[in-house]
This record gives structure tokens, C-alpha cells and sequence, in this order.
């Protein structure tokens, strides 16, 4: 072996870096990008998580309660009606309902209840407890929102020097999803970023691969508008993505049993829009890229938002505040908020009608502008 | 009075304050035969881009057919042939002619006619069923004139259209194109083959983006006093040199 032929390869290699200044900040951007992004995903507790209080106590002791439990975690609106209160976490617009009977300070509290030559009879308390409506579809938050109520019982009782705690009797917003295991939780997510990654990676290719190999000019050339290319692909990537989703949801059901409470259907039809979208997004990097290795350098950019930021490990709402818009910026936390709803609350389309406008929206607008960036090239 | 089926006046095109094309003007009467002639960077295939509709003239007119070259309603008037080979290369020789002749609504009885026509016209009927990226250079040469002439065009574009091609092929490549002329189609081609050139009709001889000199190829040698092409191209930029400096 020859070390100087060895080193020439070497150099060449950065030569070839030197000269295609993308590469160079694609190669310096997208490990800074990973971390950052990485960070506040994973480096952030859940906050400002969304719950109702109501507080029907005629002694002080909830109020004392609610003062205990961390306001950080727990954003605490109140309200009298406990109906009203209960839909808002069956809507999904609230992880939780908190609910303080009238007789909660007496039921801490030891009472008289008559004299004895002995001295007064003292009736043991019964127990103060609470009522809790929870929204258990997603572990994560169900969790942290169970330990704040929990902890903050246990530092009320500390404080008034009391060994016991305040029983907490959970009902369930969706009876299904009370058994829901993490991977209940984790499958959609997954579902709608494979889906992602395959359609935008395979659009990404094709499309650099059509111009490389010139066919893309030779299509522009035939009758067939730019219009009829795009939707020519968004409807084989649609079917490519509907059998893919279909496996993976197979798998899942058959090797993890995972839960689907919902329509399969409307699932797929969620795992199709996603897919339109992602193919359009493929469409408008490929326009970026001259080779098939500059597309892929376009992979971490799509890659580390949407497995960070989209919800599927980290739910968008434990994400600090800034960065959420940017979550609901990308369509894949639409699709996999659709996909949790269908498959664990098992909603419908009178619920989920809005994501699906969202979706559609957003391929609806990747779609125009993939296809006038097709037709701005015929004016360079 | 001729019909023109392709104008070119004045034309300029610029990349990045590069002129590709600079007042580049000649025109090709309709069932012309007509050869672009120059050297690599000459600006060939920037007028072929032009004439396609893929790319804008930065300045002057083309009119294509009587319209403009981006013109939805040219485009199934025009067949294209680009040097490269431009075809799907996991597709067999004969899907790829099926998909090219849909996007340009050929009814399928019609189709699978013109398909086995011209199989038969580049030797390929025995390989209809084989993957293009298995086929050899010239093969796959042949497969792509074959999609070129599919739609039967009005204007035939051909840049370097028998790059790779054996000279019995060649041979049956061009009297292919003096059918077509029979018939009134309009074919501009590009080469490289100056032996080839000699068969055009007409000639323009293209370098630095500019027209040097157009003729027939008599005329083009009678100007020049030279006995080839090459040599009558070679004396024609060393002129326009030696009147520039």
C-alpha cells in the first residue's frame, strides 16, 4: 500500500468539498442544527400543561391544594361548571379536569361529634379525595399532569403535619385509552414519519435523477404540463405511501398489538395526506439540488424537525413555547396528532375535519409551489 | 414565398453575464433539412433549448411553427431528441416508448402501430422487452430517436443524433430523415460528423454564439475554397477572428 496514493484520494475528496460550497454548509449546518434542535426537545420538561380546577370546596384546604401544585407544569384556568370543564378534555383542548368536592376540607379534618364524660368524640376524617377527568392518549403529558396532582397532595398533607395523602379517583376522557401502553402512543408518530422520510427521499431522488438523466427535459418537452408531472407523482406517491402505511400498521397490529380504537380507513387516508405533502416537499428541495449527493445532503434538514419536533417522541406541547409554531409548521405533526386522535381517542371526521384541511392545505400549497418552481425553470 | 417553420432574430441569451447566444438569426423553411454546426460551447444546444421552450431568450424573437416555443399547443408539433440519452433507465425499450406516446395522447391503437413501426425502423423489435440500462450506447441511441419520432412531428429536433450509431444504421438513420422531408417534416439536427453535415440541406455554422456563415454545403465550400467542412468551418472562424483583432 502506498500512502501517498492513499492521501491523494483523501485530498481530492476535500477538493471536492472546497469547490461545491453547499456541501461545505450543509456538512457544517446540519450537526449544529441536530444538536440544537435535539436540546430543547429533549432538554425541556414538560410545561404550562393545560387543566381545569373546579373548585367546589366550602373549606380553604383545595384552595390550599391548588396552591401547592406546580404552577409551572400545570397552566390552571378554573371554572364552576364541571360538565363544561369535562368536555374541554374530552375535545382534547385540555389534558385534564380537577375536580374538588364541596366537602373536601371536612373530609381532611377530624369533627366532634358529642361530648363523653371521657372527653369529645372524635370522628376519625374520612379522607379528603379528588376527582380527576384525564386524557391518557398521550402518556407523556397524562403522566407529568398525575405526578404534579399527586405531589402536590402529598406536600399539602406534609404541610398540616398529616401521614395521610389526598386519594385521587381517576375517570378516564377515553375509556379506551385508559390501558394505552407507550407504543400505543409511539406507532403514529412513526407511522407518519416513515412515511415522511420514504416519500420525501424517493420524490427527492426521482426528481434530481429526472434532470440528471435528462428525461426531465424530455418530458417538458411532450404536451404533458408541469401541473400533470406533479399530480402524476403525488398520485403514485400516494398509493406507495397508502401500501407502506398499511404494512406498518399491519406489523404493528399483528407483532405489537398496538391499540386502534378508531376508523383504519381514516388512519390511511391521514397516512395519504402526509405522504402528498412530503412528495411536494421532495418536489421543491429537488429543485435546490443538481446531483442526487447534494439531495441527499438536503435529508438532515427534513430529517431532524420532523423526528424532534413533530411530536413523535416529545409531545409539542412539553416543547418550549418559541419553538411550537415551528412544530405546526411542519405537516407531519398534523398527521400524527390526526393519527393519535384516530387511533387512540377514536375520533372521526366530525372531529378531525380541521386536520385534514390543514393537511390538505399544506400539499395544496407544497403543490403550487413545486409546480411553479417546474414552470419558473422554463424562464431561466 | 417559403413557410417558415423556425425564426430566429436577433436572439441573445445570457447566463450570468455570459453570452451563450449573441444576435444569433437564421431561419429553416418548412420540409428543410437544416444542420447547426460548431465546435463543443459553440451555443448549439442553447438554441435547441430555446427552440424546445426549456429555456427563455434573454433577448430577440423565435417563433416555432408560428408560435412561441414556450407555447403549450407547439409542444405536440415538436419532436425532440437530446444528446444525452433522456430515457428511463428502468424501463424496457418498449415501456418507455408506451409512456412517451401517452403523454402525448396517441390513442392505443395507434400507439402500439407507430410503436411496432418504429421498433422495426432501429432494429430493436427483438429487444421491446428489455431494460434500457442493460442496452448498449447505440442502442440506446436508437430507442431514443424512436421516442423522438413518435409523435410524428412537424419540427424534428435532433442534437447529435447518431453519436454511437454503426454506419449501416446511420445510413438507414438518414434516409429515415429524407422520408420524413418527403412527407413536409422539418428536421434540424446538430453534429459533430462533418461527412453528415454534407447531407443537410442547409448549414449554419455557429461559434461564440453568433452565425459565421449559413449556405448549402456547395455553397459553403465554393466561399470558403475548401474541399471539406471541417476545413471551410476552421477558415470561417479564422476570418472572423482576423476581422474582429
Amino acid at each position: 500500500m502506498k500512502l501517498s496514493r492513499a492521501l491523494a484520494v483523501t485530498k481530492k475528496q476535500f477538493l471536492t468539498i472546497r469547490h461545491d460550497k453547499r456541501t461545505l454548509a450543509m456538512m457544517l449546518l446540519s450537526p449544529v442544527m441536530a444538536m440544537l434542535i435535539f436540546g430543547f426537545a429533549f432538554g425541556t420538561s414538560p410545561k404550562h400543561l393545560q387543566v381545569i380546577v373546579v373548585n367546589n370546596d366550602k373549606g380553604g384546604l383545595a384552595s390550599e391544594y391548588i396552591n401547592k401544585m406546580d404552577h409551572d407544569v400545570l397552566s390552571i384556568s378554573t371554572s364552576s361548571d364541571v360538565s363544561v370543564s369535562k368536555d374541554k378534555v374530552s375535545s382534547g383542548d385540555k389534558i385534564a379536569t380537577i375536580i374538588f368536592g364541596s366537602s373536601f376540607t371536612a373530609d381532611a379534618s377530624p369533627t366532634k361529634s358529642g361530648i363523653t364524660p371521657r372527653g369529645p368524640i372524635i370522628t376519625p376524617a374520612k379522607g379528603a379525595h379528588i376527582n380527576v377527568y384525564l386524557d391518557t392518549t398521550n402518556q407523556q403529558l397524562s403522566s407529568v399532569v398525575s405526578q404534579s396532582i399527586a405531589k402536590g397532595g402529598q406536600d399539602l398533607a406534609k404541610s398540616k403535619g398529616s401521614k395521610s395523602g389526598v386519594s385521587v379517583d381517576v375517570s378516564y376522557a377515553f375509556e379506551k385509552a385508559k390501558d394505552a401502553r407507550y407504543i400505543d402512543f409511539f406507532v403514529p408518530g412513526i407511522m407518519a414519519f416513515a412515511i415522511t422520510l420514504f416519500t420525501t427521499l424517493l420524490t427527492l431522488l426521482a426528481f434530481v435523477g429526472e434532470r440528471v438523466t435528462g428525461t426531465f427535459d424530455r418530458l417538458r418537452v411532450t404536451p404533458a404540463t408541469e401541473t400533470e408531472i406533479v399530480i402524476g407523482y403525488e398520485i403514485a406517491f400516494g398509493i406507495i405511501a397508502a401500501i407502506q402505511g398499511a404494512l406498518i400498521l399491519t406489523v404493528a397490529l399483528l407483532v405489537y398489538n398496538i391499540m386502534v380504537v378508531g376508523s383504519i380507513a381514516l388512519a390511511m387516508l391521514f397516512v395519504i395526506l402526509v405522504a402528498i405533502d412530503a412528495q411536494a416537499i421532495g418536489i421543491l428541495i429537488s429543485a435546490a439540488a443538481q446531483r442526487e449527493s447534494q439531495a441527499v445532503q438536503f435529508l438532515p434538514f427534513i430529517i431532524f424537525p420532523i423526528f424532534l419536533l413533530s411530536g413523535i417522541f416529545v409531545a409539542v406541547k412539553s416543547l418550549p413555547l418559541w419553538l411550537q409554531p415551528f412544530s405546526y409548521l411542519l405537516p407531519p405533526t398534523w398527521g400524527i396528532d390526526a393519527l393519535r386522535d384516530v387511533m387512540l381517542r377514536g375520533w372521526g371526521l366530525e372531529h378531525l375535519w380541521p386536520h385534514i384541511l390543514i393537511l390538505a392545505g399544506f400539499a395544496v400549497v407544497f403543490t403550487i409551489l413545486a409546480i411553479f418552481g417546474l414552470k419558473r425553470s422554463r424562464n431561466q | 414565398m417559403d413557410k417558415k417553420v423556425v425564426t430566429f432574430s436577433g436572439v441573445v441569451k445570457e447566463f450570468d453575464g455570459f453570452k451563450a447566444l449573441n444576435d444569433l438569426s437564421f431561419s429553416i423553411n418548412e420540409g428543410g433539412l437544416y444542420g447547426l454546426i460548431g465546435p463543443n460551447g459553440a451555443g448549439k444546444s442553447t438554441a435547441i433549448r430555446i427552440m424546445t421552450g426549456l429555456i427563455k431568450a434573454t433577448e430577440g424573437e423565435v417563433d416555432i411553427l408560428g408560435y412561441k416555443p414556450q407555447d403549450a399547443d407547439v409542444r405536440p408539433l415538436v419532436g425532440y431528441m437530446p444528446q444525452e440519452m433522456a430515457l428511463y433507465q428502468d424501463l424496457t425499450v418498449r415501456e418507455n416508448l408506451e409512456f412517451f406516446g401517452k403523454l402525448y395522447s396517441i390513442s392505443k391503437k395507434d400507439l402500439k402501430k407507430r410503436i411496432a413501426d418504429l421498433l422495426d425502423f432501429v432494429e430493436l423489435s427483438k429487444w421491446d422487452k428489455t431494460i434500457i440500462a442493460n442496452l448498449s450506447g447505440g442502442m440506446k441511441h436508437r430507442t431514443s430517436l424512436a421516442v423522438a419520432l413518435l409523435s410524428k412531428p412537424r419540427l424534428l429536433i435532433l442534437d447529435e443524433p447518431t453519436v454511437g450509431v454503426d454506419p449501416e444504421l446511420r445510413a438507414s438513420f438518414w434516409q429515415r430523415f429524407e422520408d420524413m422531408r418527403a412527407d413536409g417534416t422539418t428536421i434540424l439536427l446538430t453534429t459533430h460528423y462533418m461527412d453528415e453535415a454534407r447531407r443537410c440541406e442547409k448549414i449554419g455554422l455557429i461559434n461564440h454564439g453568433r452565425l459565421i456563415a449559413e449556405g448549402t454545403p456547395k455553397e459553403l465550400l465554393i466561399l470558403t475554397g475548401t474541399h471539406n467542412l471541417e476545413d471551410a468551418f476552421l477558415s470561417l472562424a479564422r476570418r472572423k477572428k482576423e476581422a474582429k483583432s
